[in-house]
């Protein structure tokens, strides 16, 4: 068992330092961007040089095969500046399908594209009535003459207003029918990747809040031809593939949080060095300011942890059940490790906690967001009851 | 070309230095290390010169087995082979290390040596000049643009002084060091790190090379600069004069 970067992962942390400091001279546009929900198109262009987007890719397909641990470390790395790119994630859950159930044809269609930056992907999984639930999705896929027709409605969907592709989750058997024919309930779902701008397809932005820089919309499709090819694994048994790509999903959600506690400890220990209100000893010397701050440190590290491992137990490539565990410990782990962080540093500084150029209260969304989406903290707790420990399934 | 950057191994210039307690030298527990910042500049011009006229980077580092990091970051940042003086950790002042690069470049036969203008750790600012010295090469240092012309085999290098930009012509081959803008250096990336796996890699040991680098300076104590006072607020202009006095400041 080795717990120490190796050097190469080391390289790619500083790596991602590095594509800090040189988006450090354009820090107040990124701000005024993320601030008006623009993307940040500068973030990407970086990431995408650095080649993070093509580190789950394997070398002939334009990556480099690096791993998702090294994605995790850059995006925690670039999260302890306060760093994001959502779309970047998201775009690394796509790949994440057609690499591991994809075609030989999708792999050369898509994989090079997708590393170099050039597409951009969403991801469409939630519908208005089923979030939680996604086996009761209803939008849906009829094969006809080597192609798809789709028809349906996807909402709360993250960056489809810049995005080019979209991972879409349709049915191609209904719910009805499986049920009827005693099939097990994974059946009958297909993942298809979907060019949005196809005809057929409207998008409208959602009032929401939650990911900085990132709009959700809602993706209407409506009779959309998609080649047949664009199916990623079988027919029907779309729910494998999604897995493939839901659980870097949350292995990647969780690197950010814990990068970004990184972010809001620094912000609070420097504050509380300085800051004096009684006397000359500094705020931090109080142990109610300290003991906190302390806490989140201990949280983040043995969240860093299960992050890492889950991260790993992809590269591995361990059986999808075996990662899920892991990658919804990271979820469940760093969502609660950064609503509690954000909250300790903006009360370390006090009226200050809510100037929004300290960027705390407006991570306050974002870190409020993750104990509801990817995956709800209380679905992984059912998960777990029921699958890990095998209890009755409470629902 | 064939172009010879140096990577000296520096703590990190954004870590917080502290010193032994006995002042024997710097506490290097929780201190990142870095390429030198100006090596790295110099690094990134040996590259550009190569994508633009085709050829070699190769890079030179020279200390403890450690250094085979720097060594394989510049690797990934696009260098295509190094070379590591194994010190053995012996300390070796600025004349032994322009020594050794004298060795190297001998067996090696660049057609350019592009070294930083300094280290970020002991600011000597030497070693380019006494290398240039030792080779009997023409010299241009603190650059801040280099142009070559492979034809006439010349280099054309500007320089910031006081006042304006000096421009200096030297004929290849040469040495240069580089100053903080002449280029801004790319990052590794992940590309550039797995195509590093690759890469040769020598060690050398020091004791092979066969120079003489029995050190002439000695380094007797290092000791942290005096802290800062606290300053002193003064009510006019008259005060202000009265205190500079007092302290001696001024010489009237
Ligand atoms: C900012 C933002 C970005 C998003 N981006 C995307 C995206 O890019 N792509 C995409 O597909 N989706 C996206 N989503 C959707 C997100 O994944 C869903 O909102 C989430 O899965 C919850 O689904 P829901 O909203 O339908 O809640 P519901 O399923 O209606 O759940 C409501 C509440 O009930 C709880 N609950 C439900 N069932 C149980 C149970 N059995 N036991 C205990 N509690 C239960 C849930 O945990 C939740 O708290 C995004 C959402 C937001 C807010």
């Amino acid at each position: 068992m080795n717990f120490g970067d190796s050097q190469e992962l080391q390289m790619v942390r500083e790596t991602a330092e590095k594509i800090y400091k040189k988006l450090e001279g354009k820090r107040h546009e990124i701000f005024q961007k993320i601030k008006r929900n623009e993307f940040v198109q500068e973030i990407w262009d970086e990431i995408a040089e650095a080649g993070l987007l093509g580190a789950i890719i394997p070398p002939q397909y334009g990556g480099t095969g690096m791993g998702l641990l090294s994605t995790a470390i850059a995006v925690e790395e670039l999260a302890k500046y306060g760093i994001g790119n959502a779309l970047f994630v998201l775009t690394v859950v796509a790949e994440s399908c057609i690499v591991r159930n994809g075609s030989e044809e999708l792999k050369k269609k898509f994989l090079p594209d997708m590393a170099s930056g050039k597409v951009k992907c969403a991801l469409g999984v939630t519908e208005a009535d089923a979030g939680t639930n996604t086996f009761r999705i209803k939008t849906h896929a009829i094969g006809k003459n080597g192609r798809y027709i789709i028809n349906g409605e996807k909402t709360y969907i993250t960056g489809a207003d810049v995005a080019d592709y979209i991972l879409l989750i349709a049915r191609t058997t209904p719910y009805s029918e499986v049920a009827k024919k005693g099939l097990p309930k994974m059946f009958g779902l297909s993942v298809f990747m979907v060019d949005l701008k196809s005809k057929g397809i409207k998008i409208t932005k959602l009032g929401t809040r939650g990911i900085e820089g990132m709009n959700q919309c809602t993706v209407v499709f409506e009779d959309v031809e998609v080649p047949a090819e664009n199916l990623i694994g079988q027919e029907d048994q779309g729910v494998w593939v999604m897995f493939n790509g839901l659980n870097p999903e949350r292995i990647l959600a969780g690197a950010g949080a814990v990068g970004l506690s990184e972010f809001c400890l620094r912000k609070a220990v420097e504050y509380a060095k300085e800051r004096k209100v009684f006397g000359e000893k500094p705020i931090g010397a109080y142990q109610a300011i300290q003991h906190p701050l302390a806490d989140v440190k201990i949280r983040q590290e043995s969240t860093r942890l299960v992050v890492y491992k889950s991260a790993w137990a992809y590269d591995m490539e361990l059986p999808p059940q075996e990662i899920m565990f892991l990658a919804n410990c990271a979820k469940y782990l760093s969502a609660e490790l950064l609503l509690y962080a954000v909250d300790r540093a903006i009360q370390t500084l006090g009226g200050a906690g809510f100037m929004e150029d300290n960027f705390l209260i407006i991570l306050w969304d974002s870190a409020r967001l993750l104990k509801t989406a990817p995956v709800s903290n209380e679905m992984i707790l059912n998960l777990t009851a029921e699958h890990i420990l095998g209890l009755p399934r409470s629902y | 070309m064939k172009i010879l950057v140096t990577a000296k191994r520096t703590p990190d210039p954004y870590s917080k230095i502290k010193l032994k307690p006995d002042g024997s030298g710097i506490d290097t527990s929780n201190i990142k290390f870095v390429i030198n910042s100006f090596d790295e500049i110099a690094i990134e011009e040996g590259l550009r010169k190569k994508e633009k006229f085709g050829g070699e980077v190769v890079v030179v580092s020279i200390g403890t087995q450690e250094c085979v990091e720097q060594i394989r970051t510049a690797l990934a940042m696009g260098a295509d082979r190094g070379i590591l003086v194994d010190t053995g950790g012996r300390y070796l002042d600025q004349l032994g290390v322009a020594k050794i690069l004298a060795r190297i470049v001998e067996d090696e036969k660049p057609d350019l040596v592009i070294l930083g203008k300094q280290a970020i750790d002991d600011d000597a600012n030497q070693v380019s000049q006494i290398l240039a010295e030792l080779l009997g090469w023409p010299q241009a240092t603190f650059a801040s643009k280099v142009d070559i012309d492979l034809n006439s085999k010349k280099a054309v290098v500007e320089r910031e002084v006081d006042g304006g930009i000096e421009v200096d012509e030297v004929s290849l081959p040469a040495v240069i060091s580089a100053d903080l803008r002449l280029n801004q250096p790319r990052y590794a990336s992940l590309p550039g790190i797995m195509k590093a796996r690759q890469k040769p890699l020598k060690t050398v040991k020091i004791e092979d090379l066969k120079v003489d680098v029995s050190p002439s300076v000695e380094v007797l104590k290092f000791e942290a600069p005096p802290q800062r006072q606290g300053g002193k607020k003064v009510k006019d202009v008259d005060e202000l004069i009265q205190a500079l006095k007092e302290s001696k400041v001024l010489p009237f």
